[in-house]
């Protein structure tokens, strides 16, 4: 890092330095976007890659976030005898809090470190270096179409885990536990809020997350050291920034949105 | 190319995929009517105690949703709280002698102003008014009117800070919301034990625009719903003289202990001809000897 930046070893720094030079980095990118609509074949193939590839696990957790959520809100809401509340509280946790951020560590975890690890390998490989030589500008053919396909990718992924997990909560709650069908359906209507809850809960803080984590992704993989050593630990920061990122940025969202 | 063609064609389907499952959220788990409010005209009513009720909560007629509340507020020098209820245009045949109510969807469900129609041939228009409502009833009120604890109340100190003297605080802390007609006026500035009177001083710091209510009114502590925080409610007397800073509350009603409630009725209910309950700790007594 220090060699890259010309900086001294201290970590506070380094890290503001890094900030720095993601923030110009995402302004590039958002320069290059309409240049990037040449390349609109790209985007849709990163965003198969990112979204639709990620479905499976997406949908498995969020089957299963939902289920455990039923398993445990009913035993709690048994002892202020409200289970009948069960299908509005499993919603409200989805929609507000864990679809968005469960789906957004996902998503780190899934579809950033691709996206480190391809790029480091095409800087550490030159490719990148090539396309400059054959004047394609690599932040809009390499970069963009990424960052676009995470930005899109995200909402409609939560919103499957959002759905994934109503479903899980209503196969515990109703199916197994015997709450009654009609009251766990009437009760999270009866509580849910379509602007509050979904589109700002689920949709915005997703595309927000989805963004952070795209930018994160390629910024890593675009500024990498070209060893094979570099690629490992872009890979990891990429995951270890999201993360911290996501759980940071959720508090401040959370708080905006409210 | 075929290949760029399957990608392509797994995108849209992901796509599609992510809609439907978004407008699934929308019209399946949620209740959009709740969020969209036509065109509405405003009611206004008064309350002597609006309790929790909050703003967007619903107006039903019948049980039916017919709009929301759209503000709580109380005017300083009054003691009933001004609720501006925002009803859609459709539902604008309500005749102007129906009565408004605030209700509790269950025990411990939200609070919402219910209207029952009067047989007036005339109906409330925009920026009308409701003249008959009834309160919120908290839980204190009618647990007192079984068990006959009609609750004392006394003179309040003046402007700024008035002490009150409560024999059990409860679970009241410092910070604790000062209401009255339900609505907050002030906090509990703090609470001391008193080490020769052998009670609970509370100092109650109340906001100066309050500034005319009765020096005969009393102080008690309540609890919010059945779980809920507990605060100082103030019920105005008939004084025309105000409180000033300083003053010292003399009548208060203490918070209530649910133990002693459920002790007293045990005991009234068995014993009807035997006055043998003890006047303190009655319910413990039982207990003690098994």
């Amino acid at each position: 890092m220090s060699a890259q930046t010309g900086r001294s070893n201290n970590v506070v720094m380094d890290s503001l330095a890094q900030i720095g030079h993601c923030g110009l980095f995402l302004l590039r990118i958002l320069a290059s976007v309409p240049r990037s609509m040449r390349y609109v074949r790209e985007t849709v193939r990163q965003l198969w890659f990112v979204g639709a590839m990620s479905l499976t696990i997406i949908m498995t957790c969020g089957l299963f976030v939902g289920m455990v959520l039923g398993l445990q809100l009913y035993h709690v809401l048994a002892i202020f005898g409200g289970t009948s509340a069960t299908g509005s509280v499993v919603a409200l946790a989805i929609y507000r809090e864990l679809g968005p951020v469960v789906t957004a560590l996902l998503f780190a975890g899934r579809a950033g470190t691709s996206i480190t690890a391809e790029i480091g390998l095409m800087r550490a490989t030159d490719q990148i270096a090539a396309m400059e030589m054959m004047a394609v500008d690599p932040i809009a053919y390499v970069a963009a179409p990424r960052f676009l396909a995470g930005l899109i990718a995200m909402p409609l992924l939560c919103c499957v885990f959002c759905a994934m997990g109503v479903f899980g909560g209503h196969l515990v709650g109703v199916s197994w536990l015997g709450i009654d069908n009609g009251t766990f359906w009437s009760n999270m209507t009866a509580t849910v809020d379509v602007w509050q809850d979904i589109v700002s809960g689920v949709v915005w803080k997703s595309a927000a997350f989805g963004a952070v984590i795209a930018l994160i992704a390629v910024f890593q993989g675009y500024t990498t050291p070209p060893t094979s050593e570099g690629v490992a630990y872009a890979t990891t920061r990429t995951v270890v920034a999201s993360s911290i990122a996501i759980l940071a940025l959720d508090f401040v969202l959370t708080a905006f949105l409210m | 190319m075929s290949q760029r063609k399957s990608y392509a064609v797994g995108t849209g389907m992901f796509i599609v995929l992510g809609f439907a499952a978004l407008a699934y959220l929308a019209t399946q788990t949620s209740s959009i009517a709740n969020s969209h409010q036509g065109a509405s005209y405003a009611v206004q009513t008064q309350f002597a105690n609006v309790g929790q009720l909050k703003e967007r909560a619903p107006v039903k007629v019948a049980g039916v949703r017919v709009g929301q509340v759209q503000s709580i507020s109380l005017e300083p020098g009054k003691d009933v709280a001004d609720v501006t209820l925002s009803i859609e245009k459709k539902y604008g045949q309500i005749p102007t002698d129906s009565v408004a109510t605030i209700y509790t969807s269950g025990l411990l469900g939200d609070q919402y102003v219910g209207v029952q129609f009067g047989s007036a041939k005339t109906f409330v228009s925009d920026g009308g008014h409701l003249g008959l409502t009834r309160s919120a009833t908290s839980l204190e009120d009618m647990l007192s009117k079984f068990v006959g604890a009609g609750g004392a109340a006394d003179a309040i100190g003046g402007t700024f800070s008035v002490k009150a003297d409560f024999t059990n605080v409860g679970a009241l802390s410092v910070g604790a919301p000062v209401k009255m007609s339900g609505v907050a006026i002030g906090s509990v500035a703090s609470i001391k034990a008193d080490p020769t009177k052998l009670d609970a001083e509370v100092t109650l710091a109340i906001d100066k625009k309050f500034s005319q209510i009765p020096d005969d009114s009393s102080a008690a502590i309540f609890t919010s719903g059945l779980i809920g925080s507990q605060y100082v409610a103030i019920q105005p007397g008939g004084s025309p003289n105000s409180l000033k800073d300083g003053d010292q509350l003399v009548l208060t009603q203490s918070s209530m202990q649910l133990e002693d409630l459920i002790g007293k009725f045990l005991v009234n209910g068995s014993s009807s001809g035997a006055n043998n309950a003890g006047g303190n700790g009655s319910s413990n007594t039982p207990a003690g000897k098994h």
